[in-house]
């Protein structure tokens, strides 16, 4: 650990931040054109936070400040573990387990905060979020364990390159495609799309965990969302499209899956928190087992590959 | 110094403690802090004399290794709690047999982790059922402590049974000697196995015994209830530990049919690990009582604890063992948070509280610490530990028993959430307006255990290197490290550095928090209602039925307890059937039993 490698986390952070916060922004007017909208400039996303850092904003208590500070430090730790091309900021930290259980101290965090604020719409909001998060994360872990165990490695870096050295075919979507359909389908839970996103539905309960926020704190925690965005597709472009040899290469796979996430978004309704819950002990878990079940009984995909 | 005065100390303290304690309470909380600080510090000075033995009237030790680590762990808590004590003393209505009960049940304990022999084992093994036993029903209710002694004893008799069936193979019984003489067909040692790890599997509480630990917990006096989660509970996993390692199982069952690569009866034994997990879980989301919920997730667990050490392998079993040791810290701690609570609010349902943060501040960040490490999420020692088992049943593909990992892990993210939001968050109501922060030598224990909990989730060599002398004790390889990290096949984990680099990220959060205009303090009640107009702060806490529409997915299910609850009606019934047989008013009927018993008896006494 030199300063050296702090420097390095720290512009990846910014790199990551400017990048998904762009990329966000080109969404908003891809999703606009869908809806038949002009959508606002692509850097509309910035001037929004930065308009939204440089405001007022009210505080209820240490503990709602506290855990805004904890969750975008959290996410940004979580950022700092992400491996992308042979970028590493700190060498072996990209442990799957280590990532999506930072990234937890994240959420954790701005559950906190939320709570803190004494309203009860957001502890409603969290208690979705918490449920959703059981619903989701179940059959997609249950998809890194299967590889794990057939590449014998929990770092993310090292199953992507595996995926790189066996050329585009190699990759784990067309080596495990049943477990990618899980990790796609859990993907829309992560990001709070549509299905998946009740827990932060404006109509019903006022955003959910967000209703309190509002200038510095909304603004870091829409960095947070950025960040935690950028975490979880590069987690999936990683496992599953074979990460990327270049930062470009990373990039356009990465354009890719976040635009189709958001179209599909664009045209999905919203299911209830229980019918989630429901829906992902459904067909999500059982191709998620059936999938294990494959490549630990047979090995199709894994040690039986063209 | 040895460990025959350990245990001469706690026995002659337990009794002392109930003669001190009726002349003046306070000396006698004061006593328990003692001794079991006294038992604590001394373990550390028997560290060296490891593989020593000692003997006393007919009761043989041998100090091991990994009966220094479950000692050490139960020391640790004990100790912990006993400060508890100096408040509670008063509130019991036998405050001189809690004391006695209270320093014999570590002696039970202690003595029970170093025995050499069966007998022994099971002496003290007994002492601790009957000493908690009579603990429990000082708190709120006696029914739990009736419920906890039939399913203790329920277990002890199945291991008497298993010990009695040993010596009569062997001759033997000094426990490893008798072990490595047995010498039986795969399904004879199917049921000796069996029988023997049942007294574990129901101090564990793994499913179908896991109705005691919700009542006993939740209604055991507030003092107790961190010792039996953090750490009577992990007697269970010693009697694991026996079976499973100096069996050894694993021979045993080498002809066994294999499961994933495991032996068939220990994946059936994993599956209930597993079940136990699930329902653990599911129970504790919905429970309405603080105690209750943090009962239920002992239960849970309990299984990643019996997981981990019924797979005996590098990896698992050390996540199994530092798991145990992670648990009984965090659990003991959230219960002393919790009793904290209740010492200053006489309440532990979680409907009744809310907003303690802005009175209790120091237990709230204890509590929260806790949980993170319950919830398995770095940088705490609960995170390493499901880290190590995590990655062990992935290396097996053990992926049944990896689901319920998974959803456990993330099942506790609910549970413990729920305290965090309804206790200590939200609106504060205004009859505890006047509350004051946890008495000074609640706070002391608190923050002593926070601290290992933060340290051993940093640095997780100082236990994990314990648990590798148990690792080649019990002949596996052990779990290797580089320095501060865990570097084994499949990943690696260095701690230290997730530390740092997560405060990095803290920082940098800090400082663009700092660097914005200052927010403007407003009040808790200032919050957005859809314009209506409320004042009442108890009607802006949302705290009853937090997850309620995911309990209502499982709101009809099966209760086990009422399953018990029909099963112990019906032998009421075979009980009166054989009454009316027997107990009826001619003589000569009854006669006629007695005759056809003995003449019974004896038969079975030429068969054999």
């Amino acid at each position: 650990m030199t300063i050296m490698n702090f420097v390095a986390a720290f512009l990846f952070v910014l790199g990551a931040f400017a990048f998904q916060t762009s990329i966000t922004g080109v969404n908003r007017k891809i999703m606009a054109r869908l809806q038949k909208r002009r959508g606002p400039k692509w850097y509309q996303q910035f001037l929004d936070i930065f308009k939204a850092l440089s405001k007022s904003s009210i505080s209820h208590g240490w503990v709602y400040d506290f855990g805004v500070i904890m969750a975008l430090g959290g996410i940004m730790a979580t950022v700092i573990f992400i491996p992308i091309a042979n970028f590493r900021a700190f060498p072996n930290t990209d442990n799957v387990f280590i990532i999506s259980y930072v990234l937890a101290v994240g959420m954790l965090g701005m559950a906190m905060s939320a709570s803190g604020s004494g309203n009860p719409w957001a502890s409603i909001g969290v208690g979705r979020a918490l449920t959703n998060m059981l619903a989701y994360e179940v059959p997609f872990m249950i998809v890194v364990v299967t590889m794990i165990y057939s590449f014998n490695t929990a770092s993310i870096g090292e199953i992507a390159e595996i995926q790189q050295d066996l050329g585009v075919l190699g990759w784990n979507m067309f080596r495990m495609p049943l477990g990618t359909i899980v990790a796609l389908i859990s993907l829309q839970g992560m990001l709070g799309k549509k299905p998946f996103d009740s827990f932060i539905a404006p109509a019903e309960i006022a955003s959910g965990p967000m209703v309190e926020y509002g200038g510095k704190h909304l603004g870091m925690l829409f960095i947070l969302h950025d960040l935690s965005t950028f975490i979880e597709i590069s987690l999936i472009v990683n496992l599953f499209f074979g990460g990327g040899a270049t930062f470009l290469e990373f990039g356009i796979k990465y354009f890719v899956v976040y635009t189709v996430a958001n179209l599909v978004s664009g045209i999905m309704p919203r299911f209830k928190i229980d019918q989630a819950v429901v829906f992902f002990y459904k067909f999500p878990l059982a191709a998620a087992l059936i999938q294990g079940f494959i490549v630990i009984f047979t090995g199709w995909g894994v040690t039986k590959w063209l | 110094m040895n460990l025959l005065s350990i245990l001469a100390i706690l026995i002659i303290g337990g009794i002392a403690g109930y003669f001190i304690t009726k002349l003046n309470k306070l000396a006698g909380a004061w006593l328990t802090v003692l001794t079991s600080l006294t038992a604590l510090f001394m373990l550390f000075g028997i560290k060296d004399q490891i593989g020593s033995t000692y003997e006393f009237l007919y009761f043989t030790f041998e100090l091991t290794q990994i009966g220094w680590y479950f000692a050490f762990v139960l020391c640790l808590t004990y100790a912990m709690s006993a400060f508890y004590n100096i408040y509670f003393m008063d509130k019991y209505l036998y405050p001189n047999t809690y004391t006695m009960l209270y320093i014999l049940s570590l002696a039970g304990s202690v003595g029970l982790f170093f025995a050499k022999d069966f007998i022994t084992f099971f002496v003290f093994w007994e002492l601790v059922v009957w000493t908690s036993a009579f603990i429990i029903p000082l708190g709120k209710s006696r029914k739990s402590a009736y419920i906890y002694y039939v399913v203790s004893s329920i277990g002890s008799m199945a291991t008497l049974f298993a010990i009695l069936w040993v010596y009569k193979l062997t001759g033997s019984l000094v426990i490893r000697e008798a072990f490595s003489l047995l010498d039986v067909s795969t399904w004879t040692a199917i049921f000796i196995f069996g029988l023997f790890i049942f007294a574990g599997l129901t101090k564990i509480g793994i499913y179908p015994f896991h109705i005691w630990l919700p009542l006993a917990h939740g209604s055991a006096p507030h003092t107790f209830s961190p010792i039996l989660s953090g750490g009577l509970v992990k007697l269970g996993a010693y009697v694991a530990y026996i079976s499973v390692v100096l069996f050894p199982a694993y021979d045993a069952f080498s002809e066994a049919w294999m499961i994933f690569g495991v032996p068939a009866p220990i994946y059936f034994l994993m599956i209930l690990g597993a079940i136990s997990i699930i329902i653990g879980t599911l129970m504790a989301i919905r429970q309405e009582d603080a105690k209750k919920l943090l009962a239920y997730s002992s239960v849970a667990n309990g299984g990643y604890i019996l997981i981990g050490i019924l797979m005996v392998d590098q990896v698992t079993f050390a996540g199994g063992l530092l798991h145990l040791f992670a648990h009984a810290i965090a659990s003991a701690t959230a219960f002393l948070t919790i009793a904290a609570i209740a010492y200053r609010t006489g309440t532990t349902k979680i409907s009744e509280l809310g907003g303690m943060i802005h009175r209790m501040p120091i237990t709230y960040t204890v509590y929260l610490i806790a949980i993170i490490s319950m919830a398995g999420i770095p940088p705490m020692a609960g995170f390493v530990s499901k880290w190590l088992i995590l990655q062990g049943l992935a290396s097996k593909g053990l992926l049944i028993i990896a689901f319920a990992a998974f959803f456990g892990s993330i099942g506790s993210f609910m549970y413990v959430f729920r305290p965090l939001a309804a206790v200590f968050l939200g609106q504060l109501a205004p009859k505890y307006d006047n509350l004051k922060e946890a008495p000074i030598f609640m706070v002391i224990p608190m923050v002593i255990m926070t601290g290992i909990t933060l340290f051993i989730g940093v640095f997780p060599k100082f236990v994990l290197e314990m648990i590798m002398k148990v690792q080649v004790e019990a002949g596996i390889t052990a779990v290797t490290m580089n320095g501060t990290a865990i570097d084994i096949f499949n990943g690696y984990l260095d701690a230290y550095h997730v530390f740092v680099i997560f405060g990095f990220g803290f920082f940098i959060a800090l400082v663009l928090f700092l660097l914005m205009p200052k927010a403007r303090k407003v009040d808790l009640m200032d919050t957005y209602t859809s314009a209506e107009f409320i004042y009442t702060p108890e009607l802006l806490h949302y705290a009853h039925d937090f997850y309620a529409p995911f309990e209502r997915l499982y709101e009809n299910h099966p209760s086990t307890l009422s399953l018990y609850s029909k099963l112990s009606l019906k032998l009421k019934e075979i009980g009166l059937f054989v009454d009316y047989l027997m107990m009826s008013v001619k003589p000569a009927t009854t006669l006629l039993w007695i005759i056809l018993f003995i003449a019974t008896v004896s038969l079975g006494g030429v068969l054999s």
